[in-house]
């Protein structure tokens, strides 16, 4: 028994309580955008005026979203912080202000903004405002490509289905690093030029891994588009990118098969993976695997030092360079220092589960479901009943729909897991050294994610003239 | 564009910072004054004296009485052990008897502090090497119940003024005794805890082995003492060497390092201590005899003979010495303090040249000095 589970239940039900209050506005403000405002407007009168503001207002959504979102979220990733290492280090962490602590970031945001705005003397303070802003705008625009393969294509975000989206997503997430480079040296601190000599550093080395490790997954799915990588990720986690991006398809429709009491089982076995080269292609589909599992090891390790967290915070190092870049900010400028940094830590774990984690898509397999849902009759008949009750909400107010519900659900429940991971690890490791930091991504991650990509091209060329 | 680059007169400078006295790493008030080439160290100049409250001086202008009270502020880490040097000098002075069980509770409550003291260093490094949030509270878990017990016998959790010349203070009933007991039977599993988490961890490893290597000849120059030199190898400890109090009748080893002086001796040297000073503290709760507490009356007008007396013991830090020159008045005529933090500080700055900025915190961390020890 945990030793704390009281301080556990409180933490669970502050993110269940955070998480609602997040998706909740977010979808209310999406829904009064994108279908209130629109069907109002067409319903009062026709109007080429009317109808052009409506389709303005259905274009806006994906901006009213984001920007609703991402305060919102940063609020709730800073507590879940807190107390999520509060929780591992034996402490209560903040549990004063509202339920809880249940607003306790949301009163150090408005402590924040209302802080004098200071410029240091000497500063170039031209420099100084724009650092932060350069920092923040591409955890904006960088994460609109996200939206479309978050809410499982929906039509209201379809504006933002990019065919190249990773590949602006990538783009977009080398600009920050600019911005702590303008910061540090506009700052006129020592301390906060070491910080962004070190950021450049850092930024420069561990983008190659990620980046390649990002392109083995695309070429595995031939494809740079966010929404249809996730597509191809359907149908339980054997068919997800980090278990070699469909080398298991196969297997699954195996597995589908037998238990289904289908007769040609065999037949699909072999047509996946045929019996005549079995040992090239079992070494071949292993390969495959091993390799994007790594890849995805490799991902969260860049990505990890991308956002600057613990073990990779150089440009922060609190015990040797104060607050490294950042150490003159304050008041607001600081907050969106702060708040960059908390999106561009869900940025990194959502498109951790987009590209390697199934996206919004069921982790159980398909067949499971099936199964159980022949068995035991009364869990499709509750969710027809459910979704019965909520027909009209689904089909005349268009509030809800089923498919980016799914979806959102399955993206919040794997990249929330996944910031609670990268909490974790700030609970437990210390941190590297420049100069071990440079090692470790010249020395080991760039060559290991090169023969990563390598190893795929021949598996993925292997297993395609087979079949 | 030429590609042939002129760098004769490419002209690059070396950076100074000032590393404090108010940075979050540096153990409260010391400034290093750094001379930085990108990130390596060229030259560092620590200055002192920021936290200077005149302990020396205060001691003369104060009665022996008062002064015990104030003692405890010169090393707020291990308040037990400068009192205890203070308590032996003046002994030493005096020529008054110790009971025996005043003899093994100093002893007791010394090692206990020294686990303590301990464990705040270990927090404190592990928060220099950047693990800033997550493990380093653990330590103070059990340093917090090391803290409760001492608030039960002193009345206070770090400014003791426990032991007095001429024995200890109180004498702690019986339950107290039980949840020591309590506390070093489940100590050496939490040190095993620290352990699974730290002395493996590859971070950790790469962060402190062949890093602020301090050679044994430098260490003796230096006249660096307690973990600090026995990391190094040299086996100098006041406890065995030159024993006081009741630790010869103690039976126990001096854990030395392993390597060649490295911070992570030291810090494997300091986690040895602290089991040996568990097991101490079990043997002299087995040993612990009946009988008076105080040797001499504790009273306003506490006045010591005539005379003077040096005494030093192995305090956390080292061997910390204390000597007193008494006219036979309720006042000290001189007192002097021979600190350990003062002595190991001043080898810092060999171990840092040439190294980079982020060893400055693992080696400064890893000699364990407290700044009010230091500057008295």
């Amino acid at each position: 028994m945990l030793a704390n589970s009281a301080e556990l239940f409180k933490f669970t039900r502050l993110t269940l309580i955070w998480l609602t209050i997040i998706f909740g506005s977010v979808w209310g403000a999406c829904f009064v955008v994108g279908v209130l405002i629109p069907t109002l407007l067409l319903h009062l009168g026709e109007n080429e005026i009317f109808a052009l503001l409506a389709q303005i207002c259905q274009y806006l959504t994906p901006v009213i979203a984001i920007l609703v979102f991402i305060p919102i979220n940063a609020m709730f990733m800073v507590l879940v912080e807190r107390r999520g290492l509060a929780l591992f280090t034996v402490r209560m962490g903040p549990n004063r202000v509202g339920p809880d602590g249940l607003l306790q970031t949301a009163a150090d945001a408005v402590k924040l903004l209302f802080k004098e705005d200071i410029i240091p003397t000497g500063a170039d303070a031209w420099l100084f405002t724009l650092a932060p802003i350069i920092f923040f705008a591409p955890s904006i625009f960088g994460s609109i490509p996200l939206l479309a393969a978050i809410t499982g294509n929906n039509d209201l975000f379809a504006i933002t289905n990019l065919p190249t989206g990773i590949f602006f997503i990538i783009a977009a997430s080398s600009v920050p690093v600019v911005g702590i480079v303008m910061g540090g040296w506009a700052s006129n601190n020592k301390y906060s030029l070491v910080g962004g000599l070190r950021s450049a550093a850092q930024a420069i080395s561990y983008e190659i891994p990620l980046v390649l490790s990002l392109v083995t997954i695309c070429y595995l799915n031939q494809s740079l588009n966010v929404v249809e990588i996730a597509s191809r990720q359907t149908g339980g986690f054997l068919n997800w990118n980090i278990f070699g991006g469909g080398a298991l398809n196969g297997l699954d429709k195996y597995f589908n098969a037998l238990i289904n009491g289908s007769s040609n089982a065999n037949d699909i076995l072999q047509a996946y993976y045929p019996s005549n080269q079995w040992i090239l292609t079992v070494i071949a589909i292993a390969g495959l695997v091993v390799s994007t599992i790594i890849a995805f090891f490799m991902y969260i390790t860049a990505a990890c030092a991308e956002v600057n967290r613990i073990p990779f915070d150089l440009p922060e190092a609190e015990s040797e360079l104060v607050s490294g870049y950042n150490t003159e900010y304050s008041g607001i400028k600081f907050a969106i220092f702060f708040l960059a940094e908390f999106t561009n830590l869900f940025i990194v774990s959502s498109i951790a589960t987009i590209m390697f984690l199934g996206a919004g898509n069921n982790p159980i397999p398909q067949f499971l479901i099936d199964y159980l849902f022949k068995n035991v009759t009364f869990i499709p008949q509750t969710i027809n009943a459910i979704t019965q009750a909520l027909s009209p909400l689904i089909n005349q107010i268009h509030l809800i729909n089923p498919i980016t519900f799914w979806s959102v659900v399955w993206m919040i429940v794997k990249t929330y897991s996944l910031v609670f991971f990268a909490v974790l690890v700030r609970g437990t490791l210390p941190r590297f050294k420049i100069d071990q930091l440079m090692d470790f991504g010249w020395k080991r991650l760039i060559p290991l994610s090169l023969l990563v990509f390598f190893i795929v091209i021949f598996a993925k060329g292997v297993i395609n003239t087979n079949v | 564009m030429s590609t042939n680059l002129d760098t004769t007169n490419l002209k690059t400078d070396e950076m100074i910072i000032n590393m404090g006295p108010q940075h979050p790493a540096t153990h409260g008030v010391l400034r290093l004054i750094l001379k930085l080439d990108g990130e390596i160290v060229r030259h560092v100049e620590p200055v002192i004296g920021h936290l200077h409250r005149a302990q020396e001086w205060q001691g003369q202008n104060r009665t022996l009485f008062q002064y015990q009270a104030l003692i405890d502020r010169v090393d707020y880490l291990s308040g037990m052990f400068t009192s205890l040097a203070f308590a032996h000098a003046c002994e030493q002075i005096d020529g008054c008897q110790i009971p025996p069980r005043a003899q093994y509770l100093r002893a007791l409550v010394c090692e206990m502090n020294r686990i303590s003291s301990h464990l705040l260093w270990l927090g404190t490094f592990l928060i220099d090497l950047g693990a800033l949030f997550g493990f380093p509270f653990y330590p103070f878990r059990e340093r917090e119940k090391l803290l409760d017990l001492f608030e039960e016998i002193a009345g206070q959790r770090m400014m003791f003024n426990y032991i007095r010349i001429g024995g200890v203070q109180r004498d702690p009933k019986q339950s107290w005794f039980e949840k020591v007991r309590k506390f070093t039977a489940e100590f050496p599993d939490r040190i095993n805890e620290y352990e699974a988490i730290v002395t493996q961890n590859p971070i950790v490893l790469k962060r402190t082995k062949g890093v602020g290597i301090l050679d044994k000849s430098v260490a003796m120059d230096y006249g660096v003492t307690g973990p600090s030199i026995r990391g190094s190898g040299i086996n100098y400890d006041l406890r065995k060497t030159r024993p006081y109090g009741i630790y010869p009748e103690l039976n126990f080893e001096i854990p030395l390092g392993q390597n060649q002086g490295d911070t992570w001796d030291r810090y494997m040297c300091r986690i040895l201590e602290m089991r040996q000073s568990n097991n101490l503290i079990n043997q002299c709760l087995d040993k612990m005899p009946e009988g008076e507490i105080l040797g001499k009356k504790q009273i306003a007008g506490l006045r010591i003979k005539a005379g003077e007396g040096f005494a030093a013991i192995e305090s956390p830090r080292g061997v910390l010495g204390c000597y007193v020159i008494s006219n036979g008045s309720d006042k000290a005529y001189r007192i002097r303090w021979r600190n350990p933090s003062f002595c190991n500080l001043a080898v810092l700055p060999s171990l840092l040249i040439g190294r980079p900025i982020s060893d400055i915190m693992a080696i400064f961390g890893s000699i364990d000095v407290i700044l009010p020890d230091v500057d008295r």
